[in-house]
């Protein structure tokens, strides 16, 4: 292998970099079938999963269209008191519940995204880090609704009945393949509106976003809508958070949460389509197996994200892409 | 790779695309095919949660410790007929998502047989969700009153640690018909702090008292000189304080410092050995609280004692804290249920559980049926001075005995229990 690899090194890179990147969805797909087997056990695959999505939505935002939200957490949290809202005080099915989350969330992304929008730069981050807590402590305060500090329990799917398919979700393994359906339309919307001119926009906007105004677009229009699709992806993300923990805890709304998915965002390589899955799995694999090791865990991770920030500022894939594309 | 040897074509083709995969699929497949097959009659196994790092992480260290003791007894007694146990101790990072993750882990891939554990009433909560979905037992060690009700409660649930409402009424009771009827609160902002506040007026009601200010505060709060003035303003005889850990230690010491003791008597539903140690004698002294535990019960519990040398033996001659003991019952209690019952099976433990007096470090306990609350004594306790201390782990006195009664918790039909 080594001997191939030496023959043929930039070709053999090169191609296989290809393959992928034409079927960058399909890719995504094989790695994350085989997950479940790999990792030490099914529920970190499902929270590694979940947070993934979350950090594809938000990357939408910060990698392509070029704007640091400091407020995800918002939607991610509002995705997930709706579902959880939904199932607990209206039992409403896991089809009914999970759509409805997402269109929470999207909701919150338009009030949030035309309050926030006008400002650029540190003032984006900023009011959007403010609104996120105002929303924060709108949810704490109803806690009829939202459960308050105890967080919202009972969020309980037992049966997914699909006409000839009925499974359990509380086997581990059919949880995370029923997770998994979601995150692989999700991917492939996600890959579509990459693709797309709207795509094509916002990666211009990031670039100059004179130019852009300059060529005709609809600059702020334009961003509005990149951040509430994100907020739509990450809504997804947070309804089915709720199904997998089946508990909705106050913290998923918490700002340490906007600021976890920009870390998984900058550790996997912002603006590129894999970077958020890998950034998302390196971290909570990392966090996971240190934490079980030592309880300094976060003194570890501290240090590897500084390594990652100092000397892979292109982040985990986006230092392989150009090592393999120089 | 021989097939890629031979073939260099300009563009991928279908064969690469194979060989890559099955390579990869390979190579990750790896570690779960080579991995070994569970024994079915393994060791019993308690899973055991709690917030080894964070603000409760001292604690948390210590209430492991202690269950671990709980272990060790239970298999030098020769376990379940030869059957040993084993702690599987995790990091809950004090966060109710992570808590529930590391259940769920616990439970699918590790195979626990019982949950006991977390440190704060969200996590438990969560911990109980996820327990009493796949019908394993969870025993909680630490502080709630809405563990118990109806909402929350499975039959899966047991909860050892004693909760707001007993905690604070019984300092109330002790407290309140000595000393003035003007009693303002303290109360820490989230569930912990209202419902020790409820718990002090309702004892306080029996006696008549006027609430003459209710302060509520932020969680963590560093900084209590825009609460303390209101508190002082209101002139009363006593002051509860309804909160906890570094907020308690905080809202004392900067009271201590506006001369707020001289004024007006502080009482604190849960004074906690290891706050008051790191503390300082002249922060708590004269302080009354109310705990589930108290090294010095080893004068007249006989339990106590057994506890207190096993846990010495261990740690350079130091006693066991308060919350400490907790873990040390609470994964101490299942081990015995599981020997009366004379199985791992949840149903008969849950049985055995329900039936049990024991008495594993402060006296007679059982758990009332309706809701599992552990029925148990509460000890009422005052910080004492520095002189009067005999060595550095001498820093209460007890004052009085709450004894176990079910009087002292909310009725069955309060907690919604048909």
């Amino acid at each position: 292998m080594r001997v191939t690899s030496t023959k043929s090194s930039p070709n053999l890179f090169n191609r296989l970099a290809e393959i992928i990147g034409r079927y960058r969805v399909l890719a995504v797909l094989v790695v994350l079938l085989i997950f479940p087997f790999v990792l030490p056990y099914q529920a970190l695959a499902a929270n590694i999963l979940i947070y993934g999505l979350f950090a594809l939505g938000f990357n939408l935002v910060f990698g392509y269209a070029g704007v640091l939200s400091f407020g995800h957490a918002a939607f991610f949290g509002i995705g997930a008191y709706g579902t959880g809202i939904a199932i607990v005080h209206f039992a409403a099915p896991w089809y009914l519940a999970i759509p409805l989350g997402v269109v929470a969330a999207g909701v919150t992304a338009m009030i949030m995204g035309a309050l926030a929008i006008r400002t650029r730069g540190i003032y984006f981050a900023m009011v959007t880090l403010a609104l996120a807590q105002c929303v924060y402590y709108i949810v704490y305060q109803l806690d009829g609704w939202s459960g308050g500090e105890d967080g919202l329990t009972g969020v309980t799917v037992r049966q997914v009945d699909l006409g000839l398919m009925h499974f359990s979700l509380f086997n581990p393994t059919a949880k995370y393949f029923f997770i998994l359906a979601f995150v692989a339309v999700a991917i492939y919307v996600f890959s579509r509106i990459l693709a797309s001119p709207f795509g094509a926009v916002l990666e211009a906007i990031r670039e100059n976003e004179d130019r852009a105004r300059a060529c005709g677009f609809d600059v702020r229009l334009t961003k509005w809508i990149a951040f509430v699709i994100s907020g739509l992806f990450c809504g997804l993300a947070g309804a089915l958070y709720a199904i997998h923990l089946s508990v909705v805890p106050i913290e998923v709304l918490h700002y340490h949460m906007s600021g976890q998915v920009v870390m998984m965002a900058l550790l996997g390589g912002m603006g590129t389509f894999f970077g958020p899955f890998i950034g998302a799995t390196v971290f909570l694999l990392l966090e996971d197996v240190v934490t079980t090791l030592t309880s300094h865990w976060q003194l570890v991770l501290g240090l590897v994200f500084m390594a990652c920030v100092l000397f892979f500022p292109r982040g985990i894939w986006g230092s392989i892409l150009r090592w393999i594309r120089p | 790779m021989t097939s890629s040897d031979k073939r260099k074509g300009p563009s991928p083709t279908r064969r690469d695309v194979l060989t890559i995969g099955a390579a990869g699929g390979v190579l990750l497949a790896a570690p779960w095919i080579a991995r070994p097959a569970l024994a079915q009659e393994g060791p019993i196994k308690i899973g055991f949660p709690v917030p080894l790092t964070g603000p409760y992480g001292s604690e948390a260290q210590e209430q492991a410790r202690c269950a671990q003791i709980a272990v060790d007894e239970f298999n030098a007694a020769g376990g379940l007929g030869g059957r040993m146990a084993e702690l599987l101790v995790r990091d809950d990072k004090l966060k109710s998502g992570e808590a529930a993750t590391r259940t769920l882990e616990l439970i699918e891939k590790d195979g626990a047989d019982f949950i006991c554990g977390s440190l704060s009433a969200s996590v438990q909560l969560a911990v109980n969700t996820v327990c009493a979905e796949r019908g394993k037992i969870y025993n909680s060690i630490s502080q709630s009153d809405a563990i118990n009700e109806a909402g929350n409660f499975t039959k899966y649930t047991f909860h050892e640690a004693l909760n707001p409402h007993m905690t604070a009424g019984a300092v109330g009771h002790h407290v309140f018909p000595d000393s003035g009827k003007r009693v303002a609160f303290l109360i820490a902002d989230y569930a912990y702090g209202h419902e020790m506040a409820r718990g002090f007026k309702v004892a306080g009601a029996d006696y008549g008292i006027e609430v003459v200010a209710e302060v509520t505060h932020p969680l963590a709060s560093k900084d209590f000189s825009t609460f303390l003035p209101q508190i002082q303003a209101a002139n009363p005889d006593v002051l509860c304080l309804c909160n906890f850990g570094f907020d308690q230690l905080n809202s004392l010491k900067q009271a201590t410092s506006f001369g707020m003791k001289n004024q007006m008597k502080m009482i604190a539903p849960a004074l906690l050995y290891n706050q008051r140690r790191a503390g300082g004698a002249d922060i708590y002294s004269g302080v009354v609280g109310g705990t589930n535990y108290y090294w010095k019960l080893e004068d007249e519990i006989a339990s106590a004692k057994a506890f207190n040398d096993s846990y010495r033996a261990q740690n350079d001659g130091a006693p066991p804290s308060d919350y400490g003991a907790y873990g040390y019952a609470g994964v101490g209690v299942l081990l015995d249920a599981v020997k009366s019952a004379g199985s791992t099976d949840t149903d008969a433990v849950i049985g055995a559980l329900e039936t049990l007096k024991y008495d594993k470090y402060k006296g007679q306990q059982y758990y009332r049926s309706c809701d599992h609350q552990s029925v148990q004594s509460v000890f009422i306790i005052e910080s004492k001075d520095e002189a009067d201390m005999e060595n550095e782990y001498d820093v209460f006195r007890v004052l009085a005995t709450a004894s176990a009664d079910e009087g002292a918790l909310r009725s069955c039909a309060e907690l919604g229990h048909g």
